[in-house]
């Protein structure tokens, strides 16, 4: 009797905690919406609408310390304290973002890019939830005997398909049939190379591949800007991948005991291939693409939002029990993007808004190649998406423009693309470089090891494969395409 | 004496209190996969998990967990590999791989993994 109460009040904690944290969203958004209608209109009575507020209201330095503190926590919380940060990450996460914000709306009196970022958030969490879920209700088997070319032309594939449904949609629908295809053969660096691949480097065509090109999408960078200006990029970095896989895998001389293979490749879950393609239409919703789309503004989520959500809990509650079971499917990865994603976004306002006014005074110093490689080298260690941004609001510094604004956005792509060439591929690339540099990366291994497969220490994975496979091949791209080109 | 044979037959279920799991028969266990922890260390100073068998169960106290029915959903499994009692462990057929999975009322379900279930040894 006492347990079970135990666990109603432990349950019952949880679903307040989460409330709250829906709560805070919508209340933040609320008071956002009307005090930028106030001061809007005395903006207008001024006459000073058209100067960026950022430039009015300079957050302090010591204000990027939550972001710090916050990314600290999430490059070390799963490494050496991992049951604490389990249980905790998202009260950390919350409690620095209302540090933030209250410090905006309180002592700095902004509310424009706080109400953005939440929208921002909104659109984000949209998206990754539902790609998420909708993955999770399929399940794939193909009956092939594994060769390195066969899987080779497997990883391809899932290059592709992170294009349309997201690098971690690729990573949850298509690492088990990846195992599956070499369990008699399996080996770690299978895994390191589908990490690279299919979580990393093949999403770099469209903002569905990976976060950060989504967020730029957002942000005001057309959808198709991304497969004009990085395709052939995006080639050379898997050819250059690809090649050193197909050679470690030619040397792998254990093969299946199984004789007879019917080549075919079953797909169960079909009807979750419905939502996934209600999913990807769902992107190009928006207002700012179709004006016959409402607007529900002041709200932070529009249509497109609406209707992700609803994919959500219908594929949930749709999804065959047995699928979701060989999926082992479980809501906390998608929970945790939420809780930590939502203290990046907020945290990393300050920052944003620092780097853009710094890189102003550094001007020509910062040329392509410092986007490139700083770019990359935080894309390695912290999240690539806020890597991204601040890159990006860096770039547009330097020709006094102002990320949070969209037409701002669409007019520096007009200027110069190299430094959104730069840091676009950089951000995608490098997010392979460690198990914590981009979201699915720490997926794909939870997957592997559920399944049995030891996989190598967060150190390992940097010197055995990171260091010997995908730096030079990211320094070829820097030569080919970057170096000595501002 | 009960065999993890008769039991998958009979469907018989097993137990779990906390983080303490009954199997019904005597076996020896391998290899354990819990959520993304791949328990091998079964010595009697191990941090992860503690293991007795008797005559007629065989039960696990997973340490690092204080209930279990917190951490593991519905959709996902406790995996082992174990073998019979009175079987070799050197011979790979012999190995068995279980999935465990927790209902309601301290009910574990426990069966034989299929293709679907991914387990590698």
């Amino acid at each position: 009797m006492a347990k079970r109460s135990d666990l109603l009040k432990r349950n019952n904690s949880k679903k307040i905690y989460l409330l709250t944290g829906i709560l805070l969203l919508f209340f933040l958004n609320t008071v956002l919406s009307s005090a930028e209608v106030k001061n809007n209109l005395n903006a207008d009575t001024l006459n000073v609408a058209s100067i960026s507020k950022t430039q009015l209201q300079q957050p302090p330095i010591y204000l990027i310390a939550p972001f710090v503190i916050l990314l600290l926590a999430i490059a070390t919380g799963p490494l050496f304290y991992k049951h604490h940060w389990e249980k905790h990450y998202g009260k950390y996460s919350i409690l620095l973002a209302v540090i933030v914000a209250g410090y905006y709306v309180f002592v700095l009196n902004e509310f424009s890019g706080l109400q953005k970022t939440i929208t921002e958030y909104i659109s984000f969490i949209a998206l990754m939830t539902s790609l998420f879920v909708v993955a999770s209700g399929i399940l794939i088997n193909v009956d092939r005997k594994a060769t390195p070319i066969v899987n080779t032309i497997f990883l391809l594939i899932g290059a592709v398909l992170a294009n349309f449904i997201g690098t971690t949609g690729a990573s949850v629908l298509l690492i088990k049939p990846f195992i599956k295809l070499n369990k008699d053969r399996i080996a770690t660096y299978h895994i390191i190379f589908f990490i690279f691949i299919v979580s990393n480097v093949g999403g770099a065509l469209t903002p569905l591949g990976d976060p950060p090109l989504f967020l730029g999408f957002l942000s005001g960078v057309p959808f198709f800007w991304v497969v004009q200006h990085m395709w052939y990029m995006w080639i050379l970095a898997l050819i250059l991948i690809l090649i050193p896989f197909y050679f470690f895998d030619l040397l792998n001389k254990k093969s299946s005991d199984k004789k007879q293979y019917s080549g075919k490749i079953e797909i169960k879950g079909h009807k979750n291939m419905i939502f996934l393609l209600v999913i990807i239409l769902a992107v190009f919703i928006d207002p700012s693409v179709f004006h016959w789309v409402p607007d529900f503004s002041p709200l932070p989520f529009g249509v497109r939002e609406i209707i992700m959500f609803a994919v959500v809990y219908f594929a949930y509650k749709g999804s065959d029990q047995k699928i979701l079971k060989a999926n082992e499917f479980n809501f906390e990865p998608i929970k945790e993007v939420a809780f930590l994603f939502l203290g990046i976004f907020i945290t990393m306002l300050p920052a944003l808004e620092l780097v853009a006014i710094e890189a102003k005074t550094l001007g020509n110093k910062l040329n392509a190649d410092v986007f490139y490689w700083a770019t990359g080298a935080l894309s390695s260690v912290l999240d690539n998406t806020p890597t991204y941004i601040n890159f990006l609001s860096a770039a547009m510094g330097k020709y006094y423009l102002d990320v949070a604004i969209k037409a701002h956005v669409q007019h520096f792509i007009s200027v110069d693309i190299i430094y959104l060439e730069a840091i676009s591929i950089s951000a995608v690339l490098f997010g392979a470089m460690t198990y914590i540099g981009n979201g699915p990366n720490f997926m794909v291994k939870s997957i592997s090891e559920r399944a049995g497969i030891t996989m190598p220490s967060f150190f390992a994975y940097i010197f055995k494969y990171s260091l010997l496979v995908l730096l030079p091949a990211y320094t070829i791209i820097w030569l080919l395409f970057f170096y000595g080109r501002s | 004496m009960r065999t993890i044979k008769d039991a998958l037959e009979n469907k018989i279920n097993g137990l779990y209190y906390g983080n303490r799991v009954l199997l019904p028969f005597p076996c020896y266990i391998l290899k354990i996969v819990i959520e993304d922890d791949i328990l091998m260390d079964f010595s009697p100073s191990s941090k992860s998990l503690y293991i007795r068998s008797t005559d007629s169960f065989t039960e696990i106290y997973f340490k690092e967990f204080k209930n279990l029915k917190e951490n593991i959903t519905k959709y996902e499994a406790i995996k082992l590999v174990a073998v019979e009692k009175d079987e070799d462990i050197f011979q790979m057929d012999n190995h068995i791989k279980l999935a465990l999975r927790l209902e309601d009322n301290h009910k574990l379900i426990i069966e034989k993994t299929d293709e679907d279930i991914l387990f590698l040894e």
